[in-house]
C-alpha cells in the first residue's frame, strides 16, 4: 500500500490508484467517466502536489509514496475555473440542472460566463427513435467516443472539426440511425452535457 | 425535477442480469439508466434494457379480467374471473383427476411468482403437470451440467471473460442476444483474448475474434469431440486433475481417436486445420472459458454436446477457478430461476427430484398436502396429451406458446382441444386467442421479487409503477386462484415465499432480501449468506464429488437436407427484439426493425433468382409461410437464418416434431427447407438468369 496526503488527512492506497480515486468527489471532473480509461484532456481535475512544477490533473496521475495533495490549490482551481467558464461562454446558454457540466460549475462556483463571443447556434438531430442530437452543447470531452469505444465497443461516433467547430458525429455525420450505431445509449448515459441525450427526455410531459 | 421517483431493479429482459435505475414520472416509466454498480453490466445497457420500456404502458395492455362467451371475450370482475377458474379447474380436478391440469410458469415473472405457481400447481391442484420455457431453450444446458458436473448452472461469472487468456464462443451470438455480455466479450477480444467463434453465420464477434468455424447445423458434437481428439492428442490433458477430480476419462479416451480433424472436417466441414487451431488456443491458454447458447441445445442430441464440452474442460482441468469457466448465455431474464425454484414437471426447488421421499415430505409438511411422486408432463408431453384429449385444461402464465413453440399447428391444435385454458399475460397474444379466461398481469417494471441471471445471482426487482388499471401482480394473481381452490399460501408478500425457499432448499438456505441488497448473491448461498461465485473449486457437486466424462459419439441431426428441401433453416435472434416479440414490438425498437427476414448466401440467392429485398416463400416439411430475403455472406451457403419475433411471419410453423433426446428441447435449428421467389403477377415478358 502507499500512503499519501490529500487536503491534510492521510490515505492508504493500492499502487496504481489515481489521485481522483483516492480524493473521491472532493475533485470535480468533465471529461472522467468510472467506465473508461483516464483521458486527461479537460483539465478540470487539477489539484495541486507537492513538490510538483505546476498543477497535475488527478485522473491520469497515479499516486505516489509520500504524496502530498492539495485539492483546493490556488492555482489549480484557478484554471479549472476558468477552463469550466471557457466551456459555458460557448454555450447557448446555462447547463440544465440535472447535467453533470451544471454540477461541476456549481461545485467550482462558475456563474455567468464573463467572456461574451460566438455561442453555437441550436443544430439538432431527432431522426433515431431513441437517441438525439443537441449539437450546440457539445464540449469535445469526448466521453461519448470513448463510452462508444471502451464500453460498447461499437466505434459509431467519432470526434469532428477543430477549435470553436468540435463537435461529435455518428459515422459519417449520417445521424445515429444510419451508422453503425446499436442504441446501447451508452453515449446518452455519460454525455455531460445533454448533447446527445434520450428523446423521450426532450418530450417529457 | 424530472423524475418524481427513481428504483433500482433488475432488467427483465435477457438473462445478463442488468441491473438498471428505473425512473418514473407522471405514472409512467420516463428513462432507464444503467447502475453503475451492477455486477453483470458495471454502468452498461443495451437498447432493450434502456429504452423498451413504453410497452408497460401501451393502451393495448390488458387491464381488466376477459371471460370468453359464445366465442368472444367480454370485460369481467376478478371475483367472476377467479371463481370461473376455480370452478371449472375443481370440476375438471373431480372428473379427470389433478393430472387432468397443466400449468406453466413464466421464465420473464420473478423467482417467487415462479415458486407460487409450482406450489399452486402442486399443492393446491394436486398435479406435477408443470414446466417453464427453459424446456424450449436451455434444458439440455441443465440436464448436461448436472449429470456432468452436478449444478445447473454456469461454473462462473460474466467476469471470468475478462480473466480468461482465450474463450470459445459456440451457437451464440451475445453482440444481438446477449448485448452487454457481448460487449463485455467483444472488449476482451480488443485486450487481447483469443476469441474463437464456432457457429454455421459469421456472427459480429467473429470479425473481433482469432478464429472462426463454421460447422453444418447438427454437427456440433463431432466439432468438439474433434477439439478433444486434439487436446488429448497433443499433450494438453491435465492428468492430476483428471485423476484426483474426475471419473470416466478412459471411456472418452476409447471414442476420442476416430475423431480426427479430418473426419470431424468430413462431418462438419470444418477444415481440419481449424479444428486443430482451436484446440490449440484452448489447450495452450492458462485460462480459458467456453461459453454457449440456443445453437449448442437446441438440437436433436444438444444437452450430449454440452456433456462434450464439459469434457474438455475437465480433461484440461480448465474449471473453477477465475478465468476458466463454463458459462451458458441463459436466454430470458429468469429462466435459470424458474428452474431452479421447482417450476419442472420433476424437480422441486435446486432440482431435487419430485420422487425424493425426504424432499417431498418436507415440502408436505409446510404445505400441509400430500404431494403426487410421478413426474408431469414436460411442455411438448403437454400438448401431446391434450391432442390425445388426456389433458383437459392448462393455466399459462406469462408464455406465448403458439408463438414460440415448435410446430404452431400442433399447439393449436392441442389449444383448441383443451376444455379451458387459463391465459395470466401482460398482452392478448396468439395463446390467448385460445383462453377461456384472461388474466390481466404485471411487467417487471410493476413488481416486487427477484430475478436470477446466467451467473446464478439472484438480484432485487423493485417497481417503478403500479400495475395498469385493474391489472394485478402475478404473485397477488396466483395467491387469489390459490386461495379459491382452497389452498392458503400464507404470505404476506414475496419475500416470505422467497424466506420459504430458503427454509426448504439448502442451496438457498441464506437467501434473505437484505443480504441481496445491491448486488445480489450467487447460489448456492450458505445459512450465514456466503455465496459462491465460482463453483467446482475444491469438488464438484455429484453425487460421487467428481467430474464425469461423457462418452457419446457424433450423432445425426434429426433432419437433413434432400431433393425436395436443400437449404437448412437455423433460426435465432436480432438485437432489437426479444423472443416473441410482445414487449419490443410495442416499442420505439420496431422503428429500427420492422420484421423477420430470411437471411440467405449471395450464391443461393443467384441460383434461386432473389435478390436483396424480395419477398420468399419458405417451405419445411412442417409448413410453409412467406418473409423478405436479406442477400449477404454472413451465412454459410446453403444454409438460410431467420428469427421468429413477428407472428405474422410464424415462423415456428416451420419446426417439425424433433427434439433433444434427453429434454425435449425442440430442434430449432436445423431444418430442411425450400426456399423460393414469390410468384408475382404474370409480366409477359421472359427473363434471364441474373438479369
Amino acid at each position: 500500500m502507499i500512503d499519501i496526503t490529500i487536503d491534510g488527512e492521510a490515505f492508504s492506497v493500492a499502487p496504481g490508484t489515481t489521485i481522483l480515486e483516492a480524493a473521491g468527489d472532493r475533485v470535480p471532473t468533465l471529461c472522467f467517466d468510472e467506465r473508461q480509461t483516464p483521458f486527461g484532456a479537460c483539465r478540470v481535475c487539477l489539484v495541486g502536489v507537492e513538490g510538483a512544477s505546476g498543477p497535475v490533473p488527478a485522473c491520469t496521475t497515479q499516486v505516489r509514496p509520500g504524496m502530498v495533495v492539495d485539492t483546493q490549490d490556488p492555482t489549480a482551481t484557478r484554471v479549472a475555473r476558468s477552463v469550466v467558464e471557457l466551456v459555458l461562454s460557448e454555450l447557448p446558454g446555462p447547463p440544465a440542472e440535472h447535467t453533470e457540466l451544471a454540477q461541476v460549475a456549481a461545485q467550482l462556483e462558475v456563474g455567468e460566463p464573463r467572456w461574451p463571443g460566438a455561442r453555437h447556434e441550436p443544430v439538432h438531430d431527432e431522426r433515431h427513435p431513441y437517441l438525439a442530437f443537441q449539437h450546440e452543447w457539445c464540449i469535445s470531452c469526448g466521453r461519448c467516443v470513448r463510452a462508444c469505444d471502451e464500453v460498447q465497443g461499437t466505434f459509431a461516433l467519432t470526434a469532428t472539426g477543430r477549435g470553436f467547430a468540435a463537435n461529435v458525429v455518428a459515422g459519417l455525420d449520417e445521424g445515429f440511425r444510419a451508422s453503425a450505431c446499436v442504441a446501447c445509449g451508452a453515449c446518452a448515459d455519460t454525455c455531460p452535457t445533454d448533447a446527445i441525450t434520450e428523446l423521450s427526455l426532450l418530450r417529457l410531459e | 425535477m424530472r423524475f418524481d421517483a427513481s428504483v433500482t431493479t433488475t432488467c427483465g429482459y435477457c438473462g445478463v442480469g442488468c441491473r438498471l435505475e428505473a425512473h418514473a414520472r407522471n405514472g409512467k416509466v420516463a428513462s432507464i439508466s444503467p447502475a453503475l454498480d451492477g455486477p453483470a453490466n458495471e454502468g452498461h445497457t443495451c437498447l432493450k434494457g434502456r429504452f423498451a420500456h413504453q410497452f408497460s404502458r401501451r393502451r393495448d395492455r390488458l387491464t381488466s379480467p376477459l371471460i370468453k362467451e359464445n366465442g368472444t371475450f367480454r370485460i369481467a370482475t376478478w371475483e367472476e374471473a377467479i371463481h370461473r377458474i376455480a370452478t371449472e379447474l375443481g370440476r375438471i380436478k373431480s372428473d379427470h383427476g389433478p393430472d387432468a391440469i397443466a400449468g406453466l410458469a413464466s421464465s420473464r415473472a420473478t423467482n417467487e411468482d415462479c415458486y407460487a405457481m409450482q406450489r399452486l400447481m402442486r399443492a393446491a391442484i394436486g398435479t406435477n403437470n408443470l414446466d417453464n420455457c427453459s424446456r424450449v431453450c436451455h434444458s439440455p444446458t441443465s440436464f448436461a451440467l448436472r449429470k456432468s458436473l452436478g449444478l445447473s448452472g454456469a461454473t462462473g461469472s460474466f467476469t471470468d471473460f475478462d480473466h480468461a487468456d482465450a474463450t470459445i464462443l459456440m451457437g451464440a451470438n451475445p453482440t444481438e442476444g446477449h448485448p452487454v455480455v457481448g460487449a463485455r466479450i467483444k472488449q476482451a477480444a480488443l485486450r487481447g483474448m483469443k476469441l474463437v467463434t464456432i457457429d454455421p453465420r459469421r456472427i459480429e464477434l467473429s470479425d473481433y475474434g482469432v478464429l472462426h468455424l463454421a460447422p453444418r447445423p447438427g454437427t456440433n458434437a463431432a466439432v468438439v469431440l474433434g477439439i478433444a481428439h486434439v487436446l488429448h492428442r497433443d499433450g494438453f490433458v491435465d492428468h492430476d486433475f483428471v485423476a484426483a477430480r474426475t471419473t470416466g476419462f478412459e471411456t472418452l479416451e476409447a471414442l476420442l481417436p476416430q475423431y480426427t480433424p479430418e473426419a470431424v472436417e468430413e462431418i462438419s466441414g470444418v477444415p481440419a486445420e481449424l479444428i486443430e487451431q482451436a484446440a490449440h488456443i484452448y489447450g495452450e491458454a492458462e485460462n480459458a472459458c467456453w461459453s454457449w447458447g440456443l445453437g449448442v441445445t437446441e438440437h436433436k442430441y444438444g444437452s450430449e454436446v454440452v456433456q462434450l464440452i464439459c469434457n474438455t474442460a475437465l480433461m484440461t482441468g480448465k474449471i473453477g477457478r477465475d478465468g476458466s469457466a463454463l458459462l451458458p448465455l441463459r436466454g430470458q431474464n429468469n429462466v435459470q430461476g424458474s428452474s431452479d425454484m421447482g417450476a419442472l414437471p420433476d424437480t422441486f426447488t435446486a432440482y431435487r427430484s419430485v420422487d425424493d421421499e425426504e424432499v417431498a415430505r418436507a415440502f408436505e409438511a409446510e404445505w400441509g398436502v400430500s404431494l403426487p411422486r410421478e413426474k408431469g408432463y414436460t411442455i411438448p408431453q403437454m400438448f401431446d396429451a391434450a391432442v390425445a384429449g388426456d389433458l383437459k385444461a392448462m393455466y399459462i402464465f406469462g408464455e406465448d406458446v403458439a408463438q414460440t413453440d415448435p410446430n404452431t399447428a400442433h399447439v393449436v391444435a392441442a389449444l383448441e382441444n383443451l376444455e379451458f385454458l387459463v391465459c395470466q399475460d401482460i398482452f392478448e397474444t396468439e395463446t390467448t386467442k385460445y383462453a377461456d379466461v384472461i388474466l390481466p398481469a404485471s411487467s417487471f417494471l410493476e413488481k416486487h421479487g427477484t430475478f436470477t441471471n446466467a451467473e446464478r445471482r439472484l438480484q432485487l426487482v423493485n417497481p417503478a409503477i403500479t400495475p395498469p388499471g385493474g391489472a394485478k401482480t402475478d404473485f397477488e394473481i396466483l395467491t387469489l386462484v390459490a386461495q379459491a381452490l382452497g389452498h392458503d399460501f400464507g404470505w404476506d408478500g414475496p419475500e416470505d415465499a422467497m424466506l420459504e425457499v430458503a427454509r426448504l432448499t439448502p442451496h438457498f438456505a441464506g437467501v434473505t432480501y437484505e443480504r441481496l441488497g445491491r448486488r445480489g448473491l450467487q447460489w448456492p448461498v450458505a445459512p450465514d449468506g456466503t455465496d459462491s461465485p465460482i463453483l467446482y473449486a475444491e469438488t464438484f457437486e455429484t453425487p460421487d464429488g467428481r467430474g464425469h466424462f461423457a462418452a457419446l459419439p457424433y450423432k445425426a441431426p434429426g433432419d437433413a437436407a434432400d431433393g425436395e428441401f436443400p437449404l437448412i433453416l437455423v433460426t435465432g435472434r436480432r438485437l432489437q427484439h426479444y423472443n416473441a416479440g410482445t414487449m419490443t414490438r410495442r416499442t420505439g425498437n420496431v422503428e429500427l426493425n420492422d420484421r423477420d427476414y430470411l437471411e440467405i448466401h449471395p450464391d443461393d440467392a443467384e441460383r434461386l433468382w432473389i435478390k436483396d429485398g424480395d419477398m420468399v416463400s419458405i417451405r419445411s416439411r412442417q409448413g410453409r409461410t412467406e418473409i423478405m430475403a436479406q442477400v449477404t455472406d454472413r451465412i454459410e451457403p446453403g444454409h438460410v437464418f431467420t428469427t421468429f419475433h413477428f407472428p405474422e411471419t410464424r415462423t415456428n410453423l416451420l419446426i417439425g416434431s424433433s427434439a433433444d433426446v434427453n429434454t425435449s428441447c425442440p430442434e430449432y435449428k436445423v431444418i430442411a427447407v425450400d426456399v423460393r421467389p414469390m410468384p408475382e403477377a404474370a409480366t409477359m415478358v421472359p427473363a434471364l438468369a441474373g438479369a
